[in-house]
């Protein structure tokens, strides 16, 4: 292998040229926002563009970050909470059920999973207007509860973890119940701690597609207090792209930042979630 | 003490398994860890979907007190609305753009990854890092590089002596743009999967050709594309399903616009149920929508089942 990776670099020169450009095309509008963020609006606005700016300057942070109408660190923090107690929801919800599926003998067993495998085919929207009107008759509309629990129960999930669970060698299971282990306590120190892998990928996809999520939250949320990120960004394009254009760009990369940070921390551990999970969906 | 008790147990546990009150006991468990999900799944899902098939059948407004029964006539109304029927094109046109464009680039991407080449791990966390970003941060990225005033793209492009393109402003540009910036943001997870299929298939295979005297190219068309074909599949009809839903560029970008050029169904929807506050008339958009869907999402399971003779 280091042999072939010492002579390997003339003979793959083609693959690094591509790699290269592709990364510079896929970190280039990255660049394009981080440094125009610290220019000013007049700076921004002219032809030809520039990348580096001539005098940096945190103004459109320090305008973005105070503005009366924007409340960026607020919706940062209520999406990383919405997405959090979604992701706890979720998880909470789908592992017994998994568990049930995978491992219990019980009457419908398969009907009931061929059953919820087939309403995959059906598109989240069909769902939208009769769970917003729910959400305005339970007067939950404008809460988190609205960005929670919709949702929550999540198929995908489901059959997911069910696929994991059968994994586990049914022995381990049989020395819990010699040991007096009841159903919960099977689920609970033997399946449980043998899955946190398969836990894991599930709560990040997840997470993250609640995170990024635009249109729910966009029609169950309307005070400032309650917007999440994506939504508050919007705000933001809607009110500020004509008079100041580096405040957007500073919005984007505020926005940004913060899951950049864990994805660079974790980097392995979330690819390997996401290419586990998206497996699994095969 | 556990282990005296087991051994005491174990005789018992064979007959135990095999009595009917244990099967009972076993039943009653599992609907236990069920009824948390079932009882969310049927308040949030059944039930959402069958009344979204109720509504469409009144003229249901918001803002008005009463909402009369009307039958099929949302549905009519849909039928010949030309906006609906210009969004159903520009979904399709959109979503078809953005699936070859993702697929190739992810394929490219996926397979110059997994030569043997320095910086792999660096290349395929890099790459897969757009994928991180909300719909909201690219969206508003996006629109500013595609400026027609001051864009870096047309500031690019006029190097090849390309004069400034109204990329958003032009109804047959806005697409493309679109789609671009929907390439960007989503190759990432093809590519991951991709991966993952070409780790799957055995290097001997190659090292076999490679003594038969195959070259680069034929490696690549006669192993690696015939094997990832499974995978190519799947991210090709993934891809379809979840760039159909196209709704937050649209809502960032364009509004819709030029016009109704970059409408699709879900904006659609959105408009009607949201902004005319039309939820008769909206359900019948989303039922007609989940209907387009679950077509799509049949052909995907008869192309995955295909699959299976290989």
């Amino acid at each position: 292998m280091d042999r072939l990776r010492r002579s390997s670099f003339y003979k793959y020169f083609g693959v690094y040229l591509f790699l290269f450009v592709l990364g510079a095309m896929v970190l280039f509008p990255m660049v394009i926002a981080v440094s125009q963020s610290f220019m000013t609006n007049q700076e921004v606005n002219r032809w030809p563009p520039k990348v580096i700016p001539t005098e940096p300057t945190l103004d459109a942070y320090r305008q973005v970050l105070t503005q009366q109408d924007l409340r960026l660190d607020l919706w940062l923090r209520n999406s990383l909470f919405a997405a959090s107690g979604h992701t706890l929801a979720v998880l909470a919800l789908c592992a017994p059920a998994a568990y049930a599926f995978a491992r219990l003998r019980f009457p419908g067993n398969k009907i009931l999973f061929a059953f919820l495998l087939a309403t995959i085919m059906l598109p989240s929207q069909v769902t939208l207007i009769p769970n917003y009107l729910l959400m305005r008759d339970l007067d939950w509309l404008d809460s988190f509860r609205a960005l929670i629990f919709p949702g929550a129960a999540n198929v995908f999930g489901v059959f997911l973890l069910r696929q994991f669970f059968m994994q586990i060698p049914q022995e381990l299971e049989e020395a819990a119940v010699l040991d007096g282990a009841s159903y919960f306590g099977r689920f609970r120190h033997v399946i449980l701690p043998l899955s946190m892998n398969a836990i894991m990928a599930l709560a990040i996809f997840v997470f993250l597609g609640h995170y990024n999520d635009l249109f729910w939250p966009l029609i169950v949320t309307s005070s400032l207090e309650t917007r999440t990120l994506p939504v508050g960004l919007t705000i933001l394009n809607q009110s500020y792209a004509g008079q100041y254009r580096p405040m957007i760009l500073a919005g984007a990369v505020l926005s940004t930042l913060p899951i950049l940070i864990v994805y660079i921390v974790f980097q392995r551990r979330i690819i390997k979630g996401v290419t586990m999970t998206g497996l699994a969906g095969r | 003490m556990y282990q005296t008790n087991a051994r005491v147990a174990k005789p018992g546990l064979l007959s135990q398994i095999l009595s009917p009150s244990l099967k009972t006991r076993e039943a009653i468990a599992a609907y236990i860890f069920l009824a948390p999900f079932l009882i969310f799944f049927s308040i949030f899902f059944v039930r959402a979907v069958i009344l979204a098939v109720e509504y469409s059948f009144y003229d249901w407004r918001l803002l008005r007190p009463t909402r009369p029964y009307i039958g099929l006539e949302n549905y009519i109304e849909l039928f010949e609305d030309e906006v609906w029927w210009t969004a159903v094109q520009n979904t399709f046109v959109f979503t078809i753009m953005t699936v070859i464009g993702t697929t190739i680039v992810a394929l490219a991407a996926a397979i110059a990854v997994t030569q043997p080449v320095r910086g792999q791990g660096f290349f395929r966390v890099l790459l897969y890092m757009p994928s991180l970003f909300s719909v909201g941060a690219v969206g508003l990225i996006w629109v500013w590089l595609l400026s027609t005033q001051f864009g870096v793209i047309n500031y690019g492009l006029s190097f090849l002596g390309i004069r400034p393109i109204n990329w958003l402003g032009d109804p047959d540009l806005v697409l493309p743009a679109l789609s671009l910036t929907t390439i960007w943001w989503s190759f990432g997870f093809p590519m991951l999967i991709l991966i993952a299929g070409l780790q799957g298939i055995p290097e001997q295979l190659y090292e076999a050709a490679r003594i038969d005297g195959a070259n680069g190219r034929q490696l690549l068309f006669n192993i690696t594309l015939p094997l990832l074909r499974p995978a190519i599949l799947f991210v090709t009809v993934t891809g379809v399903i979840a760039h159909f839903q196209v709704y937050g560029q649209t809502y960032i970008m364009t509004s819709g616009g030029p016009g109704r050029a970059s409408y699709s169904v879900v904006y659609y929807l959105y408009q009607m149920a949201w902004v005319a506050f039309r939820m008769g008339y909206g359900a019948a958009v989303a039922v007609a929508i989940a209907v387009i869907m679950a077509l799509l999402t049949t052909l995907q399971f008869l192309f995955i089942s295909r699959r299976v003779e290989y």
